[in-house]
């Protein structure tokens, strides 16, 4: 058992002391971490640096300075391995004029898969999208072109996927379907790497989470772990009503509030235990006569969270 | 093999739309119906100039240029721009199949509208004298010549968006301008060199006529040929390499 929570025992991707820089820019900065068998979130912000990483780990670009192996080489100097490794990028990348099949097939063709016709048909009832099979993916909503993509990726049953922001642009439905996908395919013992800045995706689709910010290594290790060190920054509830300066202050003498700003008629409170202010907040109101219209934790604020981890290390 | 013709044909449906089709065929027979309808009545010396005036003044300088750039600065470059490379490098192919088929699907759509042109011309031409022996040179000169487009910018597409743009000032500026005036260049001019081919094949009496009218000092067939190949093998390679070496997102 490694004692570095961003080394895992049996690698299948290696990054050791990676970086990448752009001109002035430095887009990953010093990253040693691992990835095995299993689905493992690459968490961050957007701009965190984590499609830099993606891109790195497939050969599509090259670190400034590090060394990456996939199943032991750097992919560049052996294209052979990409026999093994499936990308959903998360960009467009699929040919407007091709229907769903046919990009499959395409993508089987060029995986070097010998039945070509039944492994593009597998992959889509894989990513459930047969209804749409044969019509042109320029007709396609992101997140059929989303299925699509990942489909091209199955197709050619790699060991290691490596997808970036995979449930963007998918309807509720898709999202469950794709996050049962990729934990079977974990469960299956295939690498998947998934990148996301939404921790909630990341936390039902994978056990462990590398989390990284202005491309350094924030944090890694389980979920729970990652949890954990987060718990020690109070959640920000937004709270609208009708009597904001009224409720703003009565909510101030509660123990569990540390603090209320009023922006606008609307209240931002600060808490350590959100149920509980759930919980208190609509006893609170009819105290004071007051009428809650919107109670929501502002979790736009998990940037501030990464922030919060990296000064942590 | 499977390969190389999945992605020539891949290549083929990207840079031929159904308007681009259309717009270019449509384009590639124009020099031909203005041929028809201007040549009428005209006897066989001055058919020939005629003939001779759209080869040499339409055809060759700017149909053939216009489509080849347009058809290959696409096959690499839309790649790039719809994010669809990373799609083609990251598989177990070779990079040199991959550049070698990009570059034979541009070829074969550039040389065929190209070619449909100019058999179009040489075919409006026998009609008008019953003299054929113009088409297949015709045809030849715009298939090399389209060959040495795709050479030069299927590789531009890929570094610059504005391929189609320096491709234009290059036709426009540089071999319509700069090379007209300077005719030991001509070698440095794509539909130069195509037309080298078509002189190098057509009769004497053609060739006799290309030489009054100022087409001159064209090198002969096997040398154009061999130049041709060179560049397209050069390309391919600086291709292949740019794809194994550069970042390619």
């Amino acid at each position: 058992m490694t004692s570095n929570p961003a080394l895992v025992e049996s690698p299948t991707i290696e990054i050791d002391d990676v970086s990448k820089w752009f001109g002035q820019k430095v887009a990953v900065s010093n990253v040693t971490c691992s990835f095995g068998p299993g689905v493992t979130g690459l968490l961050g912000p957007n701009g965190a640096g984590k499609t830099t990483m993606l891109r790195m780990l497939t050969g599509l670009i090259r670190p400034s300075q590090g060394a990456i192996r996939v199943l032991g080489v750097w992919p560049r100097t052996s294209p052979s391995v990409y026999a093994n490794v499936g990308l959903v990028p998360e960009e467009a990348a699929v040919y407007p004029t091709m229907t769903a099949r046919e990009y499959v097939r395409y993508a089987a063709t060029l995986s070097g898969v010998s039945d070509t016709g039944a492994a593009a048909n597998r992959a889509i009832d894989t990513v459930d999208l047969d209804d749409a099979a044969d019509r042109k993916l320029a007709g396609f909503s992101k997140g059929m072109r989303q299925r699509a993509k990942v489909a091209a990726a199955l197709v050619g049953d790699p060991q290691i996927l490596l997808l970036d922001e995979p449930l963007n642009g998918t309807d509720p439905v898709q999202r469950l379907h794709l996050i049962d996908l990729f934990r079977r395919l974990g469960d299956e013992g295939r690498t998947l790497v998934v990148s996301s800045h939404i921790l909630d995706e990341i936390e039902r689709m994978s056990d462990r989470v590398i989390a990284i910010v202005d491309g350094r290594l924030a944090a890694a290790g389980d979920v729970t772990a990652i949890r954990s060190a987060m718990s020690d920054i109070p959640y920000r509830v937004r709270i609208e009503t009708d009597r904001s300066r009224v409720l703003a202050a009565k909510l101030l003498e509660e123990s569990l509030v540390h603090g209320v700003s009023v922006d606008d008629g609307t209240l931002h409170v600060e808490t350590d235990d959100l149920a509980a202010l759930g919980g208190r907040v609509p006893a609170v109101a009819h105290e004071v006569d007051a009428r809650i219209t919107m109670f929501q934790p502002e979790d736009a604020s998990l940037e501030s969270v990464f922030r919060y981890l990296v000064r942590k290390r | 093999m499977r390969s190389l013709r999945a992605i020539t044909g891949a290549t083929v449906r990207q840079v031929l739309g159904l308007r681009r089709a259309i717009i270019f065929g449509l384009a590639a027979l124009a020099p031909a119906l203005v041929f028809l309808l201007t040549a009428q009545a005209l006897v066989d010396e001055a058919a020939l100039d005629r003939f001779l005036g759209m080869v040499v003044g339409l055809y060759f300088p700017l149909l053939v240029p216009i489509v080849a750039l347009i058809i290959s600065a696409s096959a690499l470059g839309d790649e790039r721009r719809d994010g669809t490379l990373s799609f083609l490098v990251l598989r177990p192919i070779p990079r040199s199949v991959i550049s070698g088929s990009k570059f034979l699907g541009a070829v074969l759509v550039a040389s065929g509208l190209n070619a449909l042109g100019g058999a179009a011309i040489g075919v409006a031409y026998g009609v008008e004298t019953g003299s054929w022996d113009v088409v297949v040179p015709l045809v030849v000169g715009g298939i090399v010549a389209s060959i040495v487009y795709a050479s030069l910018f299927v590789p531009l597409g890929f570094f610059t968006d504005r391929a189609v743009l320096i491709g234009l000032a290059f036709v426009f500026i540089f071999e319509n301008g700069v090379v007209s005036a300077l005719s030991g260049l001509s070698s440095l001019s794509p539909w130069r060199v195509g037309m080298s081919a078509f002189s190098g094949l057509v009769p004497d009496s053609v060739a006799a006529k290309l030489t009054d009218i100022g087409i001159a000092n064209l090198s002969g067939l096997g040398s154009t040929l061999s130049t041709t190949v060179i560049i397209t093998a050069l390309s391919i390679a600086a291709t292949t390499l740019v794809l194994r070496r550069r970042d390619l997102a």
